[in-house]
């Protein structure tokens, strides 16, 4: 098969079909900086999905939980042997994703004869060398791609373009405190619940009581995950996930 | 299977630690030559949890080599290690520790249990047994962290074989421990209250008084010198972390507290 390039491709095209059907139903995950440094938030059915990569570096993740375990795993390995070896001052965003695990994911998806990895990431780093945070998104593909502004990592292209839509029409969040940007968040993440209206018609954004409806009736049955990148946390290790008790108050006053 | 040890990992990348070198398998090379080294650390449990100090003298023979060396380390979050030995190793024992325990909590989603963190530093101690008979990396050090399950400060200290002892109350390591030692034990036992029952600056001026008390006995240990604005390094392990006393604090209580008697009239 390989010797002949038509189904080489042919194969690859249906492998990425197979991928975004697989993703579609996937619970989106939004990370955006606040004055503290960086917040995560997605929610789901309980099994966590924002996990810390080392001291400033975290991540989010869509897809099969066994594939997200297993770059999980090499992430970390790559970040810990790297800052022992090294320093952990050398262990950095870019070059875990560029010279580490987005050529395995690459690697993965063009070898047709083996599994690909079901699964899309959102990275965060506190602090990049430049001194601002960084997000980046890596496709099962492992194309990836990076903004200084706000990371959203979404099932589909037509939901991450509305909820990239909603977040510029909100704030910046960069100076706001913990709260606020929380409810900006969570409200960007239940854009996504928005139905996608059919071909031709013009998508327009939910008005505020519509999205919160609509994140009141998920949240019912569904649990909200946070977690932060908070560089006024003593030490090196700077992640924290929210436990629910910190996370309910916060929601409950303007989620009613 | 990836079961969190740190270690493991570490080793089959490659790495070694703890030599099995045997200097009398080296051409030229003379017998187990003494390196003497000489430190004071001590740990003892106060009201808000465990106070870890030591001071700041790094010795090679009768050369100071170095007068502002951190010998209480931050491990994680809630546990720090105090070390009193060959620099060299006591400090890639602590790199590896500190590493370890970040990368079970990241990879395994929960802390590794205190005796979890016990047993590592014991292991690592056996691993440098090789090393510690040779008379070239012993290390000896105090380990302190607040048991977030029990809602209390531990303290254990090892010999250079990595046996573990815990200190119910107080330990003491280095050259010029045994100065402290007794000095402890009497406060604990006679001093207007036990240790454990001490506040939070109590504790620190006690601490200064102790390890200036071992300087005066001890060429090995470095005392306070307020010129160069040299102080013990002191460290606090409580239920909200560690925290280390700044400067502006021990200057302010060595001021304020240490003072001798007059002996001479």
């Amino acid at each position: 098969m390989l010797e002949e390039p038509y189904r080489w491709i042919e194969a690859v095209r249906n492998r990425r079909e197979y991928l975004e059907e697989q993703l579609s139903s996937g619970s989106p995950v939004v990370a955006l900086p606040y004055q503290d440094g960086i917040l995560m938030a997605t929610v789901g059915g309980g099994t966590s999905k924002l996990y810390e990569v080392y001291d400033q570096i975290a991540f989010g993740g869509l897809g099969h939980p066994t594939d997200l375990e297993k770059l999980r795993t090499a992430v970390l390995e790559l970040a810990h042997v790297e800052g022992f070896n090294r320093s952990p001052a050398d262990v950095n965003l870019q070059r875990l994703i560029k010279f580490g695990i987005a050529p395995v994911m690459k690697q993965a998806f063009e070898e047709i004869l083996h599994a690909p990895f079901i699964s899309k990431l959102l990275f965060v780093e506190l602090t990049h060398p430049s001194g601002q945070p960084l997000f980046v998104k890596l496709d099962y593909d492992g194309l990836f791609e990076e903004n200084g502004k706000f990371g959203i990592l979404a099932p589909t292209e037509e939901i991450e373009k509305k909820m990239i839509a909603y977040l510029r029409s909100q704030e910046e969040t960069r100076t706001l405190s913990l709260k606020p940007v929380l409810q900006i968040a969570l409200r960007t993440w239940a854009v996504s619940l928005h139905p996608v209206p059919p071909e031709g018609a013009e998508d327009v954004l939910p008005v505020s009581s519509e999205i919160d409806r609509l994140l009141k009736e998920k949240l019912d049955h569904f649990t909200p995950e946070i977690a932060l990148l908070d560089k006024t946390i003593p030490g090196t290790s700077k992640f924290k996930a929210l436990l629910q008790d910190e996370i309910q108050p916060r929601i409950r006053e303007w989620l009613r | 299977m990836n079961n969190g040890d740190f270690w493991t990992l570490l080793k089959k990348s490659g790495y070694q630690f703890g030599s099995t070198l045997n200097m009398n398998s080296i051409p030229g090379a003379t017998a187990p030559f003494p390196v003497t080294h000489g430190t004071t650390i001590l740990a003892f449990k106060y009201q808000g949890g465990v106070l870890v100090a030591g001071d700041r003298r790094a010795t090679a023979g009768t050369t100071v080599m170095y007068d502002r060396t951190d010998k209480v380390i931050d491990i994680d979050r809630h546990s720090v290690m105090a070390i009193a030995g060959v620099p060299a190793t006591a400090f890639e024992i602590a790199r590896i520790m500190e590493h370890t325990f970040k990368y079970f909590r990241r990879s395994q989603l929960q802390e590794l249990s205190l005796d979890g963190k016990v047993r590592a530093l014991s292991r690592l101690l056996k691993e440098n047994i090789p090393m510690a008979i040779q008379g070239i990396g012993a290390v000896a050090p105090i380990y302190a962290a607040y048991d977030l399950s029990k809602k209390e400060g531990k303290i254990f200290f090892y010999d250079i074989l990595g046996a573990e002892f815990e200190g119910v109350e107080f330990a003491v390591s280095g050259s010029g421990s045994p100065a402290v030692r007794g000095i402890l034990h009497y406060e604990n036992r006679w001093g207007p209250q036990p240790l454990s029952r001490v506040s939070e600056e109590s504790a620190i001026v006690l601490t200064i008084r102790l390890l200036e008390t071992a300087s005066e006995f001890d060429s090995a240990t470095g005392g306070v010198n307020i010129e160069a604005g040299l102080y013990p390094l002191i460290k606090l392990v409580t239920a909200t972390g560690t925290r280390e006393i700044s400067l502006d604090v021990l200057e302010n209580l060595f001021s304020r507290n240490i003072k001798s008697n007059p002996i001479r009239s």
